[in-house]
């Protein structure tokens, strides 16, 4: 058997308003080329200027990600030759990146795992192309998006916590609204570094670089067939070569993209039009105020003072606007446990059905809180609080309004309860008669004064009386 | 350095010579190569930092992050050899 | 005439449209004689004010950007580009209302020294047709000795102003670097490249670089702006001013040079400036010419990565992006231009870097410290600009050589250190101009244009224009 070694490079663009070296717009459009600047296109004479936005979000991120700031900012050029590079250079961080030495916390089926961070850095997008029969056309929209490289260490052992951290490092990305981070649009994209080693091994094996994965299932299944691969090749007394392959979906498969040998040599140099900027330890400090309580803090928060199962913990912390929604919620009523199964219960049901967001969704805060302290005062039971949710998360109308719209306010004084219950028995004295002879008749009963009640009667303070009145 | 090291640079940079000039050229290394040996050998060469950009500039700002320039679309296009909806065109690209 | 006596005819009722015509007619004649152009302005463009320029006639180097007006760098690669944005130093002109003429003839994307490389065909020496007028900023030096225009702008990246001038007869000023934005400069080797300006006397080049410096958000390297007026400065007294020359690089120099240089000095002393040699290690000297080839090389390749044919320039033939590419950059570049690329690239590799790039920028910092320690004591460095007269076609090439001067090379001193340094006419050796430079401490562009203008003053050679000009 073999130990997997993986090692992710994770690319993300960062919001802001402008591009990273340009003052274009970074949005995404639907509209080829409206979003392009003369510094975009490489044209002759441009020269880029540094965005202190995209600068500020890399900071933060290389913070959440507790890694360390460089006192001062640096870029260099990648050189390279491809027609999305309209420069024949990206501008990137090679020597002092804005973030280095690391560690994201993820935990994977229970166990917590510290994933280190190599470094993290700042740098551009480049042109995207849609590809026809025989010829492709360039949108230079993407082109100078700020980019944010995220490297780990070789120090992920199986698909699950590559994914893991892929979810984690995404997380981050929103608490701490530096990206939208979204796959679908190809704002999240990843280059997995697999290699295998002997358990007993001390050395890593061959690396085999899988480029430009664009989803997190993707990054699960390409590693998973490139361990097997691998496997395979090992298991049959071959070796692994060093070489960049590429992930096809549809196959389920591997290819060889480029051997070591033809390794790009990028000739990385120091961009001489990008003077050094100090970074202020002021400003970082700043920058580190505004980080919020991220999401595996708030998950342990969750689980070990709250009592949340693990599972609806990660359902909560996933996104940080539903985590925020919990917190303010149990801000309101201690009840995190009941909060909790709503939230994770019919509220993302109802949300899912509708396919909004919680921001999105008419439901705040205190409406839930308001609707499960009725519950929990016996004002309704559980299963009108449901349909009150529904009604609510339509309507936007707060519980106690629904509750008295729908007549559906609990019965729960006692001497009104006993006095139905008393009619009732008045009417049907054969009944009493069987309870003492020790016949099964008393849920027979309550579905009576239920009946009786148009269903209002607090069902524990139903029961008790009836037992009481019963056993006289 | 022979003719095949420097029509593998030259392949690198994405043009290729005249036949002529690789001698002209391999001349031009022999002669940056010894001249920088010479540099190599500059005493106290190796204590000294590189310097990159003339002199030290204070007060280097950055951009505050606000939509300025962009080109309408005839201007990205107008240099460009080969155009289709909007976009500029090239030979499919292959990954 | 220079641009003051040209101000006062325009101030006294010359039409400024009528001189553009003037200016057209003789950059037309010139070109069969000297080719000093690119393009000739068929259309007289001004825009309304009350600077001194306003209304004056210039031309621009062509690898400036102008927004409508072909820009070619004289290269073949560009000979179509039609650039969509106009350059800083453009825009400050148009706005101070400077007529454009012109756009001149430069060594083949400005990499070159003898004006003989361009597209175009090469430019003569307006002093004698047989002669180089040097380069790379040749059509511009030759416009303004010629006097077609009062004042030509050009860019500096080793002594591409101040070698032309000397070879011209006229005034190159090349400020500190970042006193005048790149922001549309066709960038060569863009931690060397300066703009420059060439007019026919120190108080003309005094007056234009008051209208084109200042700070500029779009290039990063740019200076803050220094509030100062230069053209209230140049008359001052420079009593007590101490200047130095550097002794080993007058080692070789012929008699007349020596002669010439002797004489600027004593006039140096007539004015109370006093002027003394000292030693600088000859291994550094010698140092400067390889290390310029160097960081220019590489910096260049780097640079002109984005002339690919794809997104601007001529398209290249092929069935895939890489042959077009290829094709573009085979056919769009001469040979000379190729070997400097390869030079650069192989001087960028990753095993090369240690020894060849950073060696050559590690020799750099020793020469400015070096300098920058003589300039505590000094106001300015004073050598002869040139080892001599313009040299004949056929006497020197831009091949890289081992036999090279030390006088031939000192003026990319001032590109190290970003030194402003203007070069003078001081004289003439067999008929034809030579020059001194004057070359001072980084931000005190006011004390070189002071100390050259009084210079200039006591010498009989300002306000020259060849033999065979025109002098509108």
């Amino acid at each position: 058997m073999y130990k997997t070694v993986i090692g992710l490079e994770v690319h993300c663009e960062l919001k802001s308003n402008s591009k990273n070296f340009s003052s274009a717009r970074n949005g995404f459009s639907d509209i080829p080329n409206s979003n392009v600047s003369v510094v975009d296109m490489g044209m002759p004479g441009i020269l880029p200027v540094v965005n202190k936005e995209a600068v500020r979000n890399s900071i933060k991120m290389a913070l959440a990600m507790n890694c360390e700031i460089p006192k001062y900012l640096t870029f260099e050029r990648k050189n390279y030759f491809y027609p999305d590079l309209p420069k024949g250079y990206q501008i990137t961080q090679f020597k002092h990146p804005i973030g280095t030495n690391g560690y994201v916390m993820i935990n994977v089926n229970g166990e917590d795992k510290k994933v280190l961070i190599h470094d993290t850095h700042l740098e551009e997008d480049t042109t995207s192309m849609d590809h026809y029969n025989d010829y492709s056309l360039l949108d230079y929209n993407r082109c100078g998006v700020p980019l944010l490289e995220t490297v780990t260490e070789p120090c992920l052992n199986s698909a699950d916590e590559a994914v893991a951290f892929l979810e984690g490092l995404r997380s981050i990305f929103l608490y701490t609204d530096t990206s939208y981070a979204r796959s679908d649009k190809g704002q999240i994209r990843c280059d997995v570094n697999v290699s295998l080693m002997k358990e007993d091994a001390t050395e890593l094996g061959t690396k085999v670089e899988i480029k430009n994965i664009n989803s997190f299932s993707s990054v699960k299944a390409a590693i998973l067939c490139e361990v097997a691969r691998q496997t395979e090749v090992l298991n049959s007394g071959g070796i692994i070569l060093q070489e960049t392959r590429r992930y096809d979906e549809t196959l389920n498969q591997t290819f060889t993209m480029r051997s070591k040998e033809d390794a790009i040599d990028y000739r990385y140099f120091t961009d001489p039009n990008l003077p050094p900027i100090k970074i202020e330890d002021d400003w970082v400090n700043e920058i580190k105020r505004e980080i919020p309580k991220l999401h595996n803090e708030r998950f342990s928060t969750y689980t070990k003072e709250y009592g949340i199962n693990p599972k609806d913990a990660n359902t909560i912390v996933r996104e940080k606007k539903v985590s925020d929604f919990y917190e303010a919620c149990v801000a309101l009523l201690n009840e995190p446990v009941l909060i909790s199964n709503w939230l994770t219960g019919d509220v993302m049901k109802y949300l899912n059905r509708d396919s909004l967001s919680i921001e999105e969704s008419k439901l705040t805060p205190k409406m839930l809180a308001d609707l499960i302290r009725l519950i929990t005062l016996g004002k309704i039971n559980g299963k009108q609080g449901k349909e009150v949710l529904e009604k609510m998360m339509d309507t936007g109308k707060e519980a106690d309004v629904l509750v008295s719209e729908l007549g559906m306010t609990q019965i729960s004084d006692e001497s009104e309860i006993r006095k139905i219950i008393s009619n009732i028995l008045l009417e049907n004295k054969n009944l009493i008669e069987d309870y003492k002879n020790g016949k099964n008749v008393f849920g027979y009963i309550v579905g009576l004064i239920m009946k009786n009640t148009g269903g209002k009667a607090n069902p524990v303070v139903t029961s008790k009386v009836l037992k009481e009145e019963l056993d006289k | 350095m022979d003719k095949k090291a420097l029509e593998t640079l030259a392949k690198k940079l994405m043009f290729t010579m005249d036949e002529s000039e690789y001698e002209t050229l391999s001349d031009e290394f022999e002669t940056i190569l010894k001249q920088m040996d010479l540099i190599g050998k500059i005493d106290g060469i190796n204590e000294v930092e590189p310097l990159i950009y003339p002199f030290p500039l204070d007060n280097v700002r950055m951009r505050e992050d606000k939509v300025v320039d962009e080109l309408p679309i005839e201007d990205i296009l107008k240099n460009s050899g080969d155009t289709l909806y909007n976009q500029v065109k090239v030979p499919k690209v292959v990954e | 005439m220079n641009i003051l006596e040209l101000r006062r005819k325009l101030d006294n009722g010359l039409s400024s449209e009528k001189l553009f015509n003037e200016c057209v007619e003789a950059a037309k004649k010139s070109q069969v004689e000297y080719n000093p152009f690119v393009t000739i302005m068929n259309k007289y463009e001004k825009t309304d004010s009350n600077s001194l320029l306003s209304g004056i006639p210039y031309v621009l180097k062509d690898n400036i950007s102008t927004k409508g007006i072909l820009t070619t760098a004289s290269s073949n690669i560009l000979k179509n580009y039609v650039p969509v944005y106009d350059a800083t130093i453009y825009e400050k002109l148009k706005k101070a209302g400077a007529v454009l003429v012109g756009k001149t003839v430069l060594d083949e994307l400005a990499m070159g020294g003898t004006g003989t490389t361009g597209h175009t065909g090469l430019v003569r020496n307006p002093w004698d047709r047989n002669r180089q007028i040097g380069g790379s900023s040749a059509g511009s030096a030759a416009a303004v000795a010629l006097g077609i225009v009062p004042f030509a702008i050009g860019s500096d990246t080793g002594d591409s102003v101040r070698k032309p001038a000397a070879y011209g007869g006229v005034v190159g000023f090349k400020p500190t670097y970042g006193r005048i934005s790149r922001y549309g400069l066709f960038a060569f080797a863009s931690s060397l490249d300066h703009l420059g300006i060439f007019a026919r006397n120190v108080r003309d080049v005094t007056i234009v670089t008051d209208i084109v410096k200042g700070h500029d958000e779009r290039d990063m390297t740019s200076l803050p702006d220094d509030d100062k007026v230069y053209l209230d400065i140049i008359d001052n007294d420079v009593k007590g001013k101490k200047l130095f020359y550097i002794k080993e690089a007058l080692d070789n120099a012929s008699e007349e040079i020596l002669d010439n240089f002797n004489k600027v000095i004593q006039k140096c002393n007539d004015l109370g400036i006093e002027v003394k040699g000292e030693s600088i290690d000859k291994d550094l000297l010698l140092a400067i010419y390889p290390a310029y080839m160097a960081i220019s090389c590489a910096e260049a390749t780097s640079n002109d990565a984005n002339l690919n044919g794809i997104h601007f320039g001529v398209r290249g033939e092929g069935k895939t992006p890489d042959e077009i590419i290829t094709d573009a950059r085979t056919k769009g570049f001469s040979e000379l231009i190729k070997r400097r690329f390869i030079i650069g690239s192989y001087i960028l590799q990753r095993e090369n870097q240690e020894k060849l790039f950073l060696n050559a920028y590690r020799v750099r910092r020793m020469i400015v410290d070096k300098i920058n320690e003589l300039f505590k004591e000094y106001d300015g460095l004073i050598m002869p600009a040139a080892a001599g007269i313009a040299p004949k076609f056929d006497e020197k090439s831009d091949k890289l050589s081992d036999k090279y001067l030390i006088l031939d090379n000192h003026l990319c001193i001032g590109n190290f250190g970003g030194y402003p340094s203007i070069t003078i006419p001081s004289g003439f050796v067999n008929d034809m101009p030579i020059a001194i430079n004057i070359t001072g401490r980084i931000k005190e562009d006011y004390i070189v244009l002071n100390i050259a203008n009084k210079i200039e003053g006591t010498m009989e050679y300002k306000d020259q224009v060849a033999r065979g000009g025109y002098n509108v």
